[in-house]
């Protein structure tokens, strides 16, 4: 059987762009993968300009690779990871892919030929749209468990692992910079009284609604997160101990004067701030930072809840009786 | 497998042809990228594929640096796989080098363009000297990340148990540029490398 007859119903029916130019970058051929998709017809095209019938194509980025493959006679890539589509072709997925054109991975090859003086170059287009979908897919995906990594499950806030690090982060920042940084460490008040008022469901209402509420409170920068149970902490950086206690304020006025609605029983709720500065003579280590914050709102409570007290530099609160 | 050796004319012969196929692709990269190549004598070894995951890690220690891999076969049996690896603070200038206008392609984008270029050019040069002629898949990032390629080869290497490594380093002087090639052969493809070889051998 003569092989060559195989080759043009094989090349017709090929689920694969093939495309041949010239080394003037005129086509030679196409096949009906791109005739059809291109809507344009290989009578038509022929020994025109690759660049004159596909308008759209990168010119410059794809002549140098063309160049590289005649220059050194080794085939050229592109994968539809790096660059989407070289040819902007319409997909056979319009209704289950986000993408407009049809991914491509691409290889560029001289073709090896004694019958003619001028060398061919071949162009092969294979659709990557599925590869391309799912791998978008795969990166929302990961996108979202990153963030579920992060996240307190109840309060949507900063979960404590993941602040904790941040936290870490920051002292490392501030002492590079000499930039001042505090920490509010808060707890609400007589939270037990609540749970057994409202029942758990009610306690874990009231911490959905608290965190939400002071979230809109704080600067983009402040790092809020979950320390456990009904204690949160928030790292303020670039702030020096007198900011922070303006903010412990706001924040103790804020959610006083707050109330919430659950089954029709309106609730309030106060908070105990302890609220300190980062001293690098002190703060050797992030949890030692975090002590003092816990032994400023420690105070916070002896002094009878509802306030925020400040760790002063030197580390010793003045007792109030 | 186990007692894959080559002969002292078998390794020979081998390091010739590596050496001329090296010789061959400097040439060519040298014209095209208008640069001068400095090339070191490929060193070619029978390694434990075992070995290799730490031997990569250990060359990259503390290092940012990106992998890109590239399949080869050809007729006969030979196949294998061309690992090219980055220092990352190397990657931005391969901009330079190729023309590339920055905005236009993308760091990886650059680093599978160069690395098919060195890849191919010499395992063209290669193929020549034995007669055949190699097909390539398309290369791949594996990482630009040391910790998930150390782990990408741990799990790949329990497929086979020896293989033949060649290393090669490029070094293109104006640009202070320099990357490693790996290019792997698995057991297998050993053998029939030796078969040919051995024809080869034969003819002298």
């Amino acid at each position: 059987m003569e092989l060559r007859l195989l080759s043009s119903p094989v090349l017709a029916q090929l689920n694969s762009g093939v495309l041949v130019i010239d080394s003037d970058f005129r086509i030679q051929y196409l096949n009906a993968f791109i005739e059809r998709h291109a809507n344009v017809s290989l009578a038509a095209v022929r020994h025109q300009s690759l660049f004159r019938v596909f308008a759209d194509l990168p010119e410059a980025w794809l002549k140098r690779k063309l160049m590289s493959v005649l220059d050194l006679k080794t085939p050229a890539f592109s994968s539809y990871e790096q660059r989407q589509y070289i040819f902007k072709l319409p997909h056979l997925r319009p209704v289950t892919s986000s993408s407009a054109y049809m991914a491509q991975n691409c290889t560029m090859f001289l073709l090896e030929q004694q019958l003619m003086d001028k060398p061919l170059i071949c162009i092969l287009i294979e659709d990557a749209t599925d590869a391309f979908v799912y791998q978008q897919h795969l990166n929302d995906t990961l996108h979202q468990l990153e963030i579920a990594n992060r996240q307190d499950g109840l309060t949507k806030v900063y979960n404590r692992r993941y602040w904790e690090e941040q936290l870490q982060h920051e002292l490392l920042r501030a002492q590079r910079y000499q930039h001042p940084l505090s920490l509010l460490l808060f707890d609400l008040d007589k939270f037990k009284d609540l749970n057994d008022r409202y029942g758990h469901l009610g306690g874990d209402f009231v911490l959905v609604e608290l965190a939400a509420f002071i979230r809109t409170l704080l600067r983009d920068s402040d790092v809020f997160g979950r320390y456990g149970g009904e204690e949160f902490g928030i790292i303020l950086p670039e702030t020096p101990l007198s900011g922070a206690m303006e903010v412990a304020q706001r924040i103790c006025a804020a959610v006083a004067n707050y109330s919430m609605l659950f089954h029709q029983q309106t609730i309030r709720v106060t908070l105990s701030m302890g609220v300190c500065q980062f001293d690098s003579h002190v703060h050797t280590r992030h949890d030692a930072f975090i002590r003092d914050a816990d032994v400023a709102l420690y105070q916070a409570k002896r002094n009878g809840r509802n306030q925020a007290v400040a760790m002063p530099l030197s580390g010793v609160i003045a007792k109030t009786p | 497998m186990s007692q894959l050796t080559f002969t002292e004319d078998q390794r020979d012969a081998l390091q010739e042809i590596i050496n001329i196929a090296m010789g061959l692709a400097s040439d060519k990269l040298a014209r095209f990228l208008n640069t001068f190549v400095y090339l070191q004598v490929p060193a070619i070894a029978l390694v434990a594929a075992s070995d290799i995951p730490e031997e990569f890690a250990k060359r990259y220690q503390d290092q940012e640096s990106a992998l890109v891999s590239q399949g080869f076969f050809g007729n006969e049996g030979v196949r294998g796989e061309a690992i090219v690896l980055y220092r990352m603070e190397n990657a931005h200038k391969i901009a330079a080098l190729l023309g590339y206008d920055v905005n236009d392609s993308s760091e990886m984008e650059m680093l599978t363009d160069i690395s098919a270029i060195l890849t191919t050019t010499f395992l063209n040069g290669l193929a020549e000297q034995i007669a055949n002629s190699l097909s390539y898949n398309a290369p791949r990032v594996l990482s630009s990340r040391q910790t998930d390629v150390i782990i990408g080869l741990r799990n790949t290497s329990c497929q086979w148990a020896h293989a033949l490594k060649v290393d090669i380093s490029y070094q293109l002087v104006d640009h202070s540029f320099n990357c490693d090639m790996v290019l792997l052969i698995p057991g297998e493809a050993v053998v029939h490398l030796q078969h040919i070889l051995d024809r080869l051998l034969d003819h002298y």
